[in-house]
C-alpha cells in the first residue's frame, strides 16, 4: 500500500517536475534521466550477471551516433531513435559472445579495451566526423510533432526511464530472472545447477547495452551534436558509481544512485563556479567525489545506500510496531 | 635496415617500460587475487614527482629513488584501502583500485595541473650497428632487466619471497602456518607501486606524462600481464615486449594513429583464447 | 591442552558449531569422531585461530600445529620449501629435523608438491605441521584417500612422538577402528553438537556408534 502510494507520488512528480524548471534545471533534469537509464543496466549487469562493465560509455555512444547518422541521412528521428538500442544491443551480442567467456576483472579491462578502440576510431573515421563529431542533428519528432523545447525531451527522456525500468522488472520478475540471481552469488553453482550461464549472462549484457543506446539516442537529438570528447571513460565509471550507490541489482536503487550522484556533482559544480575558486576547481571536485563516494560505499555500504536506509527504516518501523 | 633496428629498439624500451607495470600487476594479482587498476597510476605519479623534484634542484639519482619511494606508498595506501578490510571481494577490491586511480586524478591535477610534464633523463644517444639510439632507451631496458632478475631471486630465493608465493599458491595453507595473508597483500601492493613507479621514472624521460596518462599505461599494461594470464612474469615480459615492438613499428611505418587499436584488439584476442582453452568454471579457482 | 568451553561458530547465518566443550589434557591422544558436515574441521581450523568463535572459549595450552584436511600444500613450491614455510612461526627455517623423523622426504626436497603421490603429500602435510616445533598437534582426516598401509604408517608416527616427545593429538577421523586403536579417549560430533564422549573401548562396544562408524569400516 505503502508503495504504491509512493510510487504514485514520485510518479506525479516526474511529470509535473518539467513544467516548474527553467531551462538550465531543465538540462540537469534530463540529464539525470539519461545517466538513469544506463545505470539501470549497469545495476543489472553487475548485481544479476555479477559482471563489471567499464566501457558502458561505449554503447552510449554507439546509440548516439546510430540515430545521429540516421538522423542526418534523412531517416525519420522516430526510425533513428528505435534502431539507437537495437544497434547498441546488436554490437553487444556479437562483442558478448566472445568476450563474456571472460570473467570478472578480464571482462571489465575488455569492455574499457572496446569503448577506447571505438572513441579512437570515432575520432579518426570521415563517416563518424573525426573528432569534430556530427553536428545539426535535427530535432526530434513524431510525424508532424516536433520536439523543439527543452521540457518535450524531459518528458521523453523519463518516458524512456520508465520503459527501462518497467522492461527490468519484468526480467527480474521472470523465471530466469531468478536464476540469474543464483548467477550473481556463484557460477559454478548456477551451472551446475543447469542454468544455461553463458545465455543469460548475453542477454543481460545486450539488455544493457539496449539501455544504454537508448539514452544514448535522446542525447544526440538533446544536444544536436555528438562527438568523441561526449563519452570519455569517466562517464563508464561514473556509471559505476551511481550503481554502486545505489545499490546493485536494485532498479529504484540505479535511479537513486544516478540522482544522488547528479544532484551531488551539480552543487560541487556551482559551488567550484564561485569567485575564487581554481579554475580546475570543477574537474577536481567531480574527480574527487566520484573517487570518494565509490571507495567509501563499496567499502560500508556494500549493499548500496538504498537498501542500507530501507533497511534501516523497516527495522525501525517493526521495533515501533514491537512496543 | 638501420631504420628497423632503430625502432626494434625503441620498441624494445617501450616494451619494458610496459613489462615493469605488468610486472607490478602481477605481483599484486598473485598474491591478492586483485586486479589493480591503480598500476598505472603509479606511474604517472613517480614521473610527476621526479619532475617537481628534479625541477626543485634535487640532483639525478635522488629524484628518481624518491618518486619511485612515493609510488611505493601510494601502492601500499591502494593496497590498503583494497584490501585492508575483511571480506572484501575481489572484484569490489577492483572497484576500489578504479576509485583510487579517480582520486588520484583529483590530488595530481591540485598538485601539478593538468598539462603534460616531462624530467630529463640521460642524454645523448649510441650507435648499436649503425642504428642511432637514444642512450634513455638503453637505460631503460638495462633496468628493466636488473629488475627482472632481482624479481625472479627475490621471488625464487627469499624466504620472504617464498612466503608470498605461498600465498599466491594456497592462501589457506598460508594462513594455516601462520602467514598474515593481508600483510604479504599490503607488501605485495607496495612492490607493485614500486614497479609502477619505475616505469614512470624512466619513461617520463621519453614521452611526457599527465594526470590521465595511466589509462593508456594500465592497459598496455594488462595487456601484456593478459600474456601471462596474470600470474607469469617471463610471459608477462615476452607480452610487453611484443606489444611494444608491434606498436613502435605500427607508429614507425606509418599506422601511429592506430598504436592503441592494435595494443587492445591483441590484448582481447589473448584473452579470448585463453579462456576458450580454459572452461570458465575452472578460471574462478585460479 | 586444549580447553573449548561452550564454542558456537557459525558461517554467517549458519550455525556450524553449538556450544560444544571438549579437552584434551597434556600428552594424551584424543579422536573426534563425526559423520560429514558435522563440524568437524570448522572445530579444527577455529582451534588454529583461522576461524572466530561467535561465542564460548578456546584456550590452547603450547604451540599448535594443524594438519589440514585435503593436505593443503602449497602445490607450486618443492617440498623443501612447504617444510621451510612450515617454520613460519617458530622461525625454524632448516627442515632437517624433520628429514630425521621422515627420512623419505629428504628424497623428495626438491620435487614440486603438487605432483606427489596422496600419501606423499600427507607426509609433507604432516612434516610442515612438526617444523613448527608443535606441543599439540590437530590433525583433520589422517586416513582421507589414503592406503591402510600409508595410514598405519602416519599413525605409527603419532604415536610414536606422543609417547617420546609427549606431543599431544586431537585426532579426527572417519575410520573409527584406526581412531579407537591410536586414543584412548573421543568425542563424537553430529550437527555441531558433541553427542557422545568417553573411553574409545566403552564407545566401541556402543552399539549406536558401533553401526554408524564401525559397520562399513574395512580393516
Ligand atoms: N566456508 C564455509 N561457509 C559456509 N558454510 C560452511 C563453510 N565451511 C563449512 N560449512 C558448513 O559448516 C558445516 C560443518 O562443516 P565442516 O567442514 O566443519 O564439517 P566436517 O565435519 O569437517 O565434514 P567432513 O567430514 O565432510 O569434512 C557444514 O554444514 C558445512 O556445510
Ligand atoms: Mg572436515
Amino acid at each position: 500500500m505503502i508503495r504504491l502510494v509512493a510510487g504514485l507520488l514520485v510518479a506525479a512528480v516526474t511529470l509535473a517536475l518539467p513544467a516548474v524548471l527553467d531551462d538550465s534545471a531543465l538540462a540537469v533534469y534530463i540529464l539525470l534521466g539519461l545517466a538513469a537509464m544506463v545505470t539501470v543496466g549497469v545495476s543489472l549487469l553487475m548485481g544479476y550477471a555479477g559482471q563489471v562493465s567499464l566501457g558502458q560509455g561505449a554503447f552510449y555512444a554507439i546509440g548516439a551516433y546510430t540515430a545521429a547518422l540516421l538522423a542526418l541521412g534523412g531517416v525519420p528521428p522516430v526510425a533513428g531513435l528505435v534502431a539507437a538500442p537495437v544497434v547498441a544491443a546488436a554490437s553487444a551480442l556479437v562483442i558478448g559472445v566472445p568476450l563474456l567467456r571472460l570473467r570478472g576483472h578480464h571482462l571489465a579491462f575488455a569492455t574499457l579495451a572496446m569503448q577506447l578502440i571505438l572513441l579512437s576510431l570515432a575520432g579518426q573515421l570521415e563517416f563518424t566526423g573525426g573528432d569534430i563529431g556530427l553536428q545539426a542533428i535535427p530535432q526530434f519528432s513524431v510525424g508532424s510533432f516536433e520536439a523543439g523545447s527543452a521540457s518535450a525531451y524531459a518528458y521523453l527522456t523519463w518516458a524512456g526511464v520508465a520503459l527501462v525500468m518497467l522492461v527490468t522488472h519484468n526480467v527480474i520478475a521472470s523465471r530466469p530472472g531468478r536464476a540469474l540471481r543464483a548467477l550473481a552469488t556463484s557460477e559454478t553453482a548456477a551451472a551446475s545447477s543447469g542454468i544455461p550461464v553463458g545465455r543469460y549472462k548475453l542477454v543481460v549484457f545486450a539488455l544493457s547495452a539496449a539501455f544504454a543506446g537508448l539514452a544514448g539516442g535522446i542525447y544526440c537529438f538533446y544536444t544536436g551534436y555528438v562527438a568523441p570528447g561526449s563519452f570519455p571513460v569517466l562517464i563508464s565509471i561514473q556509471y559505476i558509481v551511481m550503481a554502486v550507490v545505489g545499490g546493485l541489482g536494485t532498479i529504484w536503487g540505479a535511479v537513486v544512485g544516478a540522482t544522488a550522484i547528479t544532484l551531488l556533482v551539480q552543487g560541487l559544480n556551482s559551488l567550484a563556479a564561485l569567485p575564487g575558486m581554481p579554475s580546475y576547481a570543477p574537474s577536481v571536485l567531480s574527480y574527487a567525489v566520484y573517487a570518494l563516494v565509490l571507495i567509501g560505499v563499496v567499502l560500508f555500504l556494500p549493499h548500496g545506500l538504498l537498501p542500507a536506509v530501507a533497511g534501516r527504516l523497516s527495522r525501525k518501523r517493526e521495533s515501533l510496531r514491537a512496543r | 635496415m638501420s631504420a628497423f633496428l632503430t625502432y626494434l629498439l625503441n620498441g624494445l624500451a617501450v616494451g619494458c617500460a610496459i613489462a615493469l607495470i605488468a610486472s607490478g600487476l602481477v605481483v599484486i594479482h598473485r598474491v591478492t587475487g586483485v586486479v589493480n587498476f591503480a598500476q598505472g597510476t603509479f606511474a604517472v605519479v613517480a614521473g610527476l614527482c621526479m619532475s617537481s623534484l628534479l625541477g626543485m634542484g634535487l640532483p639525478h639519482g635522488l629524484s628518481e629513488v624518491a618518486a619511485v619511494l612515493v609510488a611505493a606508498l601510494a601502492g601500499l595506501l591502494t593496497g590498503l584501502a583494497a584490501i585492508g578490510r575483511r571480506g572484501t571481494t575481489a572484484l569490489s577490491a577492483l572497484i576500489i583500485t578504479l576509485g583510487v586511480g579517480v582520486l588520484a586524478y583529483a590530488v595530481e591535477i591540485v598538485l601539478w595541473g593538468d598539462q603534460p610534464r616531462s624530467a630529463p633523463g640521460l642524454a645523448g644517444s649510441v650507435i648499436v650497428a649503425g642504428a642511432r639510439i637514444q642512450t634513455q632507451h638503453l637505460l631503460v631496458i638495462g633496468v628493466t632487466a636488473a629488475t627482472f632478475v632481482l624479481l625472479a631471486l627475490f621471488f625464487g630465493r627469499t624466504y620472504l619471497g617464498k612466503a608470498l608465493t605461498a600465498c599466491a599458491s594456497n592462501p589457506y595453507a598460508a594462513r594455516v602456518v601462520g602467514i598474515d595473508t593481508r600483510l604479504m597483500g599490503l607488501l605485495a601492493f607496495a612492490l607493485g607501486g614500486l614497479l609502477g613507479g619505475l616505469a614512470g621514472v624512466l619513461v617520463t624521460p621519453l614521452r611526457p606524462i599527465s594526470f590521465d596518462t595511466d589509462v593508456t599505461l594500465i592497459v598496455n599494461g594488462f595487456a601484456a600481464a593478459v600474456f601471462g594470464a596474470l600470474t607469469r612474469p617471463v610471459i608477462t615480459l615476452a607480452g610487453a615486449l611484443l606489444l611494444g615492438v608491434a606498436e613502435t613499428m605500427a607508429a614507425g611505418y606509418g599506422y601511429g594513429s592506430h598504436q592503441l587499436e592494435i595494443a587492445l584488439g591483441l590484448m582481447i584476442v589473448v584473452m579470448i583464447v585463453q579462456a576458450g582453452r580454459r572452461p570458465a568454471v575452472t578460471q574462478e579457482s585460479t | 591442552m586444549i580447553d573449548v568451553k561452550d564454542l558456537v561458530v557459525s558461517y554467517g547465518t549458519a550455525t556450524a558449531l553449538e556450544h560444544v566443550t571438549l579437552t584434551v589434557g597434556r600428552g594424551e591422544l584424543v579422536a573426534l569422531l563425526g559423520p560429514n558436515g558435522a563440524g568437524k574441521s570448522t572445530l579444527a581450523n577455529t582451534l588454529a585461530g583461522l576461524l572466530t568463535p561467535a561465542s564460548g572459549t578456546v584456550s590452547i595450552g603450547g604451540r599448535l600445529a594443524l594438519i589440514p584436511e585435503g593436505r593443503q600444500l602449497f602445490p607450486d613450491l618443492t617440498v623443501a620449501d612447504n617444510l621451510a614455510l612450515g617454520g613460519w612461526r617458530s622461525g625454524q627455517r632448516d627442515p632437517s629435523p624433520v628429514y630425521d623423523l621422515l627420512p623419505r622426504l629428504a628424497e623428495l626436497a626438491g620435487r614440486r608438491a603438487g605432483v606427489l603421490s596422496g600419501g606423499e603429500q600427507q607426509m609433507v602435510a604432516f612434516g610442515r605441521a612438526m617444523m613448527s616445533r608443535p606441543e599439540v598437534l590437530v590433525v583433520d582426516e589422517l586416513s582421507l584417500g589414503l592406503a591402510p598401509n600409508v595410514t598405519a604408517d602416519l599413525a605409527a608416527h603419532l604415536a610414536e612422538l606422543n609417547r617420546s616427545q609427549g606431543l599431544t593429538v586431537l585426532l579426527i577421523e572417519q575410520n573409527a577402528r584406526l581412531a579407537f586403536e591410536l586414543c584412548r579417549r573421543a568425542y563424537v560430533l553430529e550437527s555441531g553438537r558433541v553427542v557422545t564422549e568417553g573411553d574409545s573401548a566403552e564407545l566401541a562396544g556402543d552399539p549406536r556408534v558401533a553401526s554408524a562408524y564401525l559397520g562399513g569400516a574395512i580393516t
